[in-house]
């Protein structure tokens, strides 16, 4: 193991109302993964922004290569040799993904912008990282994985000495992950120091050497990633063991009756003649690889976008759903995948956001009675454990997690009957990932049914009674939780139609 | 510093409206020291001054309180000046030519306002055209509605003291200045609509992320356009206030006074981003505009000074409100 390159030490940062880190320290190595640990809050993105210059801290010393250093701005840092793959994407979707990532030292030709040696540097970054992304592609036509990929190579492009990743597997697809992980190895051996951070325990084992833990942004410990098991990781992260137990048989009564009903649903090309049913306090999970056209069936069904042809059921009875209002009014409540953009407000308060989908019942006439929202909200951040100084904090001020955990709340609160979660626990750690599949199980006993959307094979056998597999807009495969291996599932989530092309 | 932010009554306003009411005095004192010296034998200290001030303020107010729920949204609304000249003048007519009794004109003129903020609301909100784009057209219509409607006539209100003139009174009643107390009624009641009902949080959400708003279950387009419909209504109600103190208006004007109004409106701590905004701030920020056209004209300036400056307050407004949300990321 290579020498000390970067120590953080006795690290404080105050936010108003929050002490985000008291007295953490950390310490990163040549030539060696680090995984940065801890919960939902825990303080890992801020102390990762304390480094790199975006927030200042309040004491604490940082040694960079022999030297003490303060960043006052993330320019700093990198040309010193530290870059930061953040959690939330920070790409400019109008531009071209070379412009992207030369945005700021664009190379010249006299004064005019040299677009020709930008395509061909980023090309040649691309297949140096074998990444199959045309660099002239307009960045928001790329999905979240590909944008992923562009960020990374970007701050690979720095010539970093320390590279930190935060979260950066949350949207990326299993093969995108394995690319990543080549990439991640090879920076090692060239005796960079690298950050990791993630709540996949599964990853940190592959791909880390190290474990630093967090909790409440205090240091926890550190661990030697190959002498150690999960539970420890888990246990010195929330003070507790967790099982994971795979579900073995369907929880629904045979009889239970059908909630909802889709029959032939088309939308545009990820949507091909889908149809199913869903029981009462069933939890129905949709399988699938990436962009195999579910969170498109959900949207479709949800009225978020429009759908060609389909009928659809609920209790028997037909219902059109053209909006999202009507859907609502139907009892069905959607949680997107994507909560910056669809799922959140953020720049309003957690209340506000909290009782989005049913403000009508928290009125008096046409004024908001805010005592009883207030009080809605306070239960609700109680029972999900959302961490939070007050909830009039701006849901901007969360942590990535507690942000997904509002999403929840907002429908919990809005009582739908038919829940459709898409990626329920992207970006969510093991504790609180825990709390919302026991919130779901309780849900479903409560006699709501879920629709659960999810990309990881383990969520998807630990919480669904029935699985649907799509690939390419169309469902390929049904299976009962008894007869499920995950084999099967991805023989169904592999199967295309003859010959088709992808892209 | 950090201690007077802190007292209970500068917090319940907010920091930003302290400054700005600093400033509004600031103003007064300026003017009211160079007043002699550019202007000789001009004062600034006198009772009169300061009704004529408010005499701006009340139209650019009305204006102003109605773009702030546009704004609040996301979107911005050009069409409000020409829109409150063509209410006046379309109304005035009527009251003048044809002999409409005075009570429904006043109506007509806020009715028309309304017509125009549905034609804006109903394209920027379910036409999906944007806002900016909408309310040139609609500044367009209105000013050639206007100047049709009078054969390009200007329209001569009844002046006081005349019969079918107690709208007058709207404004001033002798010496008192009922239009400062409406001005501040109408201001509480828009903040009530904009903090305290659905609408209003509908309203603000929407500016701040319209698709997780609807995506959540809400028709956004009904109060995307119910924005519009509140700045028309207040445009209209707006122009009774700018005959009630000015009493003549003319066809093919009235633009000068979109900036105005959305300067002040920016000026009150109303972000352009949309999602955050001030009633308060935006009739503080009226009386500032006003006070400075009253400033300048009273030191011997002519009124394109006050256009040049009006330009320079928008952008130090605008400037200082992508600040303040850069600092917070
Ligand atoms: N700009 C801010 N203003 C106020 N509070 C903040 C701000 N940024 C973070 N916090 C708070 O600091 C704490 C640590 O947040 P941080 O984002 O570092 O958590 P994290 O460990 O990265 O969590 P996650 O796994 O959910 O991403 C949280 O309680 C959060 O609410
Ligand atoms: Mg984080």
């Amino acid at each position: 193991m290579g020498d000390v390159i970067l120590t953080m030490k006795g690290i404080d940062k105050r936010f108003p109302g929050v002490q985000a880190l008291s007295g953490v320290n950390l310490e990163i190595r040549k030539g060696e993964v680090l995984a940065l640990m801890g919960e939902n809050g825990a303080g890992k993105s801020t102390l990762m922004k304390v480094l790199t210059g975006i927030y200042k801290k309040d004491a604490g010393t940082i040694t960079y290569e022999g030297r003490e250093v303060e960043y006052n701005n993330p320019r700093e840092a990198q040309e010193d040799g530290i870059v930061i793959v953040h959690q939330e994407l920070n790409m400019m979707g109008h531009l071209t993904v070379a412009q992207n990532i030369f945005i700021g030292r664009e190379p010249k030709n006299g004064f005019l912008i040299d677009d020709a040696k930008m395509n061909s540097d980023t090309r040649k970054l691309f297949q140096q990282l074998n990444i199959d992304i045309n660099p002239k592609e307009t960045m928001s036509k790329l999905t979240v994985g590909k944008q992923q990929m562009c960020e990374i190579a970007k701050a690979i492009s720095h010539k970093a000495k320390v590279i930190i990743f935060d979260e950066p597997s949350a949207a990326l697809t299993e093969s995108e992950i394995e690319q990543l992980f080549k990439i991640i190895r090879n920076l090692r051996d060239q005796q960079l120091g690298i950050v990791y951070i993630s709540h996949r325990m599964d990853e940190i084992k592959k791909i880390t050497d190290r474990v630093t833990v967090m909790r409440d942004g205090c240091y926890v410990g550190t661990l030697i990633t190959k002498d150690c098991t999960k539970d420890d990781i888990i246990n010195m992260m929330v003070g507790r063991v967790i099982y994971e137990t795979p579900k073995t048989e369907s929880h629904v009564p045979p009889d239970a009756p059908v909630v909802l009903k889709v029959e032939h649903l088309n939308a545009g090309r990820m949507v091909q003649d889908v149809s199913f049913e869903l029981h009462k306090g069933e939890i129905l999970g949709f399988s699938g690889l990436m962009g195999a056209g579910r969170t498109e069936m959900a949207r479709a069904l949800f009225g978020a976008d429009p759908k060609d042809s389909g009928d659809i059921y609920i209790k028997g009875e037909k219902v059109e759903i053209h909006t999202p209002e009507d859907a609502v009014r139907h009892g069905i409540g959607y949680l997107s995948e994507d909560r910056k953009r669809f799922g959140i407000v953020l720049k309003k308060s957690i209340t506000e956001n909290a009782t989005l989908t049913c403000l009508p019942r928290y009125c008096k006439g046409v004024f908001i009675d805010k005592n009883k929202e207030k009080q809605v909200t306070k239960q609700y951040v109680d029972t999900l454990r959302i961490k939070t100084p007050g909830i009039d904090q701006l849901v901007m001020n969360l942590s990535g997690g507690n942000q997904q955990k509002v999403v929840i709340e907002k429908w919990l609160i809005g009582d739908s009957d038919i829940l459709i979660f898409d990626e329920p626990t992207r970006g969510i750690d093991v504790g609180a990932k825990q709390e919302i599949y026991e919130l779901m199980n309780r849900l479903v006993d409560e006699g709501k049914s879920i629709i659960m959307i999810s990309s990881e094979m383990a969520e998807i056998t630990r919480m669904s009674d029935r699985i649907i597999v799509m690939c390419e807009g169309r469902i390929t495969g049904e299976l009962d939780i008894k007869e499920t291996s995950q084999e099967q599932i991805m023989h169904y989530a592999t199967l295309r139609a003859g010959g088709s092309d992808n892209e | 510093m950090n201690k007077f932010k802190n007292l209970p009554v500068v917090r319940a306003i907010g920091f930003n409206r302290v400054v700005l009411i600093g400033v509004i005095l600031l103003m007064y004192l300026v003017f009211a020291l160079l007043t002699p010296v550019l202007h000789s034998g001009a004062t600034f200290l006198k009772y009169d001054r300061i009704l004529s001030a408010l005499n701006y303020a009340y139209f650019i107010g009305f204006l102003g309180l109605g773009v702030t729920f546009v704004i609040a949204t996301g979107g911005i609304d050009f069409s409000i000046g020409p829109v409150m000249f063509t209410a006046a003048l379309v109304s005035g007519y009527c009251l003048t030519q044809y002999h409409v009794p005075l009570w429904l004109c006043l109506i007509l003129s806020i009715v028309i306002g309304v017509l125009f903020g549905i034609i804006n609301g109903y394209f920027v909100a379910y036409r999906f055209l944007p806002s900016f784009i909408t309310s040139l057209a609609c500044m367009q219509i209105a000013k050639g509605v206007g100047s049709v409607f009078t054969k390009t006539q200007s329209v001569t209100w009844p002046t006081e003291g005349n019969e079918n003139a107690w709208f007058h009174y709207l404004v001033r009643w002798g010496d008192v200045p009922v239009g400062f107390i409406l001005l501040c009624l109408v201001a509480a009641i828009c903040a009530v609509v904009l903090n305290k009902t659905k609408a209003g949080r509908y309203i603000l959400c929407i500016g701040s992320n319209k698709e997780a708003v609807r995506l959540s279950g809400v028709n956004t387009k009904k109060w995307e356009m119910l924005a519009y419909i509140i700045c028309g209504l207040l445009a209209g109600v707006a122009a009774i206030f700018y005959v009630g103190a000015y009493t003549t208006v003319q066809p093919g004007l009235g633009d000068t006074f979109n900036n105005e109004a959305i300067a002040a409106c920016v000026m009150g701590g109303t972000s352009m981003a949309g999602g955050l905004a001030s009633m308060l701030g935006t009739v503080i920020g009226a009386l500032i505009i006003a006070l400075m056209q009253e400033g300048i004209l009273a030191m011997g300036f002519t009124i394109s000074y006050q256009y040049v400056i009006t330009g320079i307050i928008v952008l130090i407004a605008v400037t200082a409100d992508t600040l303040s949300r850069k600092r917070k990321n």
